[in-house]
């Protein structure tokens, strides 16, 4: 259940902070590549510009968004110095962090699986859904993991408490089972389950080596 | 443009089966509001497969806590425009964006979660961040 896009950046439909030389911009990223990145619904500040910097203009945004001024924006790769998703710019009330540098790559999974380990959780996943599993309550339940089709990219993971079904594969963890349904697991094999804490952490994030490609958000992929 | 009718109707139901009330005119969004006390939520809906997919079964998560919102209602952005630019009437200046949600503590909305902070987040992501927030207010 969803929309779907094919032939898109990974960042499309990630609302982006953007700065320039001297603007800042946001807006919803309907693609982007070497040449230019294409914003829809965006708003942009000069620094200075009506008394307020581009850093405090950026604060409000990335705590409510911006009013969608602009309906499509089309900047030069060349000008933009920095990018991020702006959900990932915001770092609480009052504090920022610098929007990351646009070459800087995606950090590496903390703790990598085997390439034939099934699924790897890392302590802080562990951590998470032992707090999840304690504050539902309910005997029995494991943490199911898969994949179903659907998403920006082929391919939308899935995690949920769940009781075990009969034809599961189950991977014992420390005080759980993860639960994988037999198709599941073929897509799954080699992941690795990472949590992303706090009001801009991600969540639950999966890490797949078998991903010939990945949605944006990270909520879906191809293999 | 609203998509057809029936693509939509299981994101409305989805929402629907975990109890939440859904507002399809303005005078459904007034009667909402009308009752100011305790903490109510409500739910703009969004298409969005990406974020949408992720605040819906989120938020049905985060209502399973015991600390919830007394009332939890939804509007659907696109689709039912009337009662969505009714309740974004009480909003204040926050920018539209969907999905998102409001929450208010007798009539005040102490709480907001835009578009851009259910992105990339899976549906237990988005109830955290929501169940921090249930505890906060409710």
């Amino acid at each position: 259940m969803g929309t779907f896009h094919t032939g898109k950046s990974e960042l499309h439909g990630i609302t982006l902070a953007l700065r320039t030389r001297d603007e800042v911009y946001v807006g919803r990223c309907d693609d982007m590549n070497d040449e230019h990145v294409i914003l829809l619904d965006a708003d942009g500040h000069r620094d200075g510009e009506g008394g307020k910097s581009a850093d405090a203009w950026l604060d409000r945004a990335a705590k409510f968004g911006v009013a969608p001024k602009l309906p499509r924006l089309v900047l030069p790769m060349a000008d933009v110095t920095e990018y991020a998703p702006l959900g990932e710019y915001y770092s609480g009330v009052g504090k920022t962090k610098a929007a990351k540098p646009a070459a800087e790559p995606t950090p590496a999974p903390a703790a990598p699986a085997a390439a034939d380990a099934l699924v790897t959780l890392t302590d802080a996943a562990v951590k998470e859904v032992k707090r999840i599993l304690a504050e539902d309550g309910r005997p029995g339940l494991g943490l199911r993991l898969g994949v179903v089709g659907g998403g920006c990219s082929g391919l939308v993971y899935k995690s949920e408490l769940d009781a075990p079904r009969d034809g599961d594969v189950v991977v014992p963890n420390d005080g759980f089972d993860v639960l994988l349904d037999r198709k599941s697991s073929i897509y799954l094999r080699g992941v690795t389950l990472d949590h992303q804490g706090g009001l801009d952490g991600r969540g639950f994030v999966f890490r797949n080596p078998n991903a010939t490609n990945t949605c944006g958000c990270g909520e879906s992929f191809s293999v | 443009m609203p998509y057809p009718e029936e693509m939509v109707a299981p994101m409305r139901a989805e929402l629907v089966e975990m109890g939440v009330r859904e507002l399809r005119t303005a005078a459904d969004v007034d009667a909402f509001f009308a009752d100011k006390s305790g903490t109510s939520l409500i739910l703009v809906n969004s298409v969005c497969g990406c974020a949408a997919g992720s605040a819906r079964p989120g938020l049905g998560r985060a209502l399973r806590t015991d600390k919830h919102p007394d009332r939890v209602a939804t509007v659907f952005a696109g689709q039912d425009l009337e009662p969505t630019a009714k309740a974004r009437e009480h909003f204040g200046d926050i920018p539209p964006s969907s999905p998102s949600m409001a929450l208010f503590k007798d009539g005040e909305l102490v709480h907001f979660v835009p578009r851009h902070m259910i992105e990339g987040r899976d549906a237990l992501g988005v109830a955290a961040g929501l169940i921090e927030a249930f505890e906060e207010y409710c």
